[in-house]
């Protein structure tokens, strides 16, 4: 049967980021341009029990130029990313 | 003459076309989530350590604990089986199908072609392939053409002659016909074991103590109806299919989803603005199982609402998380004339202007533009599962 398919995607979905750290690993510098202020810190361990596990360390911080970004480090993957959270 | 072609356990064998290395071992069709705990088809493997089709799933797992139960996959057994359908009418046969592994055909058509009724079997056979161990029957009769198939080997045709078809089904048990469990036993406990002892029977007496199935029974016993097989209509080839990036269990995307695929459908040119009589809606589940259902529409209909009142109901019986749903137009029905409605519903006019809108969108910035955002677990902490984007490309 000729059948059209099509894939739902997703929203929202992380993209790489070029980070710096700083002492405790908290982001120096994201994207290159300097991090100005750690507002918020939090971590998700989610899906252990899966083969896909998730472990990430969420940032929230403000930039030099003002901007409000979020990143977070993958410890699985052992990178660093960007999402709206 | 009338043929038969017969695949046993055919469910089965589908769902181990992937897994060939079970078919070899003692296994069985696992029941459906939700249904009677009875097993399915079962392997060689099983019935030689004593499972049969039919059998409790805990007395089957008690007889033999290293039993495999194999998921149903009722959407992989329909597409296998709409393949060897289309491979016997790329042979020239127009089919009757009767259920999965049950298909009826006329032979008088093709039997010049082939060279007489037992050449044009071999080739039925043979289209179908070996690995299916396919068996055929023949007679004048279409109860006859199934008992011969029944009673052949993989492979094999049996052809029975008109004045042969009382003295062949004669010594032939009950079970070939389609009566209850609880019918056999009584039928038995009377001593009546065979398809002949039941057609020697008077029709009235049997009626009278079995009802109106019995009497069905007792006509098949002595043969059946003398009725033509009427090919089907061909198959209608119109489907739409969403893949989910990771498995939906939530009723609300899934409806969305199902309204992206009817749209897409209705949209399709192939369909010509004709209505649909008979539509499939099929879900590939986490796990690897699936699951179909069929709706046969009383009248055949393309309006979008009608339409999603008889299929989206049907969305909340799907066992498990869908990783793919399919909307599929079975069957077409020709074009009818439609009553117009002297006042349109309400909120069409709507409908009509967000989609010509749409259009206008996708126009100017091309395919892939337009999506409708649907909230599948907006409670979760991990950011890209709390949303997806279901393409709306119509």
């Amino acid at each position: 049967m000729a059948a059209v398919g099509q894939v739902a995607g997703r929203l929202n979905a992380p993209r790489p980021a070029l980070v710096e750290t700083g002492p405790g690993g908290t982001p120096r510098v994201v994207n290159r341009e300097r991090v100005m202020l750690v507002r918020e810190e939090w971590r998700v361990v989610d899906r252990w029990w899966t083969e896909e596990p998730i472990d990430r360390r969420y940032f929230e911080v403000v930039l030099e130029s003002g901007r409000n970004v979020c990143v977070y480090r993958d410890g699985e993957r052992r990178c660093w990313f960007t999402q709206r959270a | 003459m009338i043929a038969c072609l017969l695949i046993p356990g055919f469910e089965l064998r589908a769902a181990l076309r992937s897994r060939p290395r079970i078919a070899v071992v003692p296994a069985a069709l696992a029941p459906e989530p939700g249904r009677e705990q009875l097993l399915g088809p079962v392997t060689a493997a099983a019935e030689a350590v004593g499972i049969v089709a039919g059998m409790r799933l805990g007395e089957a797992l008690a007889t033999c604990p290293q039993l495999v139960l194999v998921d149903p996959d009722p959407a992989g057994a329909e597409r296998e089986w709409e393949g060897v359908l289309r491979r016997l009418e790329d042979a020239g046969f127009a089919v009757d199908p009767v259920e999965p592994g049950v298909v009826a055909f006329e032979t008088t058509g093709v039997e010049r072609l082939y060279g007489g009724v037992e050449s044009a079997l071999r080739k039925a056979l043979d289209s179908v392939g070996p690995a299916w161990d396919p068996r055929a029957g023949a007679g004048q009769r279409r109860f006859v053409a199934l008992a011969a198939a029944s009673v052949a080997r993989p492979g094999q045709a049996v052809i029975v002659e008109g004045k042969e078809e009382q003295a062949f089904l004669e010594p032939l048990p009950l079970s070939l016909l389609p009566l209850d469990e609880g019918r056999y036993a009584e039928l038995e406990g009377l001593g009546v074991r065979t398809l002949g002892s039941l057609a020697a029977l008077p029709g009235g007496a049997v009626a009278e103590r079995l009802g109106q199935e019995g009497k069905q029974a007792w006509s098949l016993a002595r043969g059946g109806e003398r009725r033509r097989v009427r090919g089907r209509s061909p198959a209608a080839e119109l489907a739409e299919a969403l893949s989910f990036p990771e498995a939906v269990a939530n009723e609300l995307t899934l409806r969305r989803a199902f309204g992206a695929l009817l749209d897409r459908l209705l949209a399709r040119p192939e369909r010509a603005g004709r209505p649909f009589r008979k539509l499939a809606l099929a879900a590939r589940v986490v796990g690897g199982g699936s699951w179909r259902r069929t709706v046969t529409l009383r009248d055949a209909t393309a309006e979008r609402g009608r339409l999603r009142s008889a299929l989206a109901p049907k969305l909340t019986e799907i066992p498990a998380p869908v990783v793919e749903l399919r909307l599929e137009a079975v069957e077409l029905a020709e074009h009818t004339g439609q009553q117009l409605a002297l006042v349109p519903p309400e909120g069409e006019e709507t409908g009509v202007r967000l989609r010509e809108g749409l259009r206008q969108v996708r126009a100017s910035a091309g395919g892939g533009a337009v999506g409708a955002v649907v909230e599948v677990a907006p409670w979760s902490r991990i950011p890209e599962t709390r949303a997806l984007v279901v393409p709306r490309d119509v």
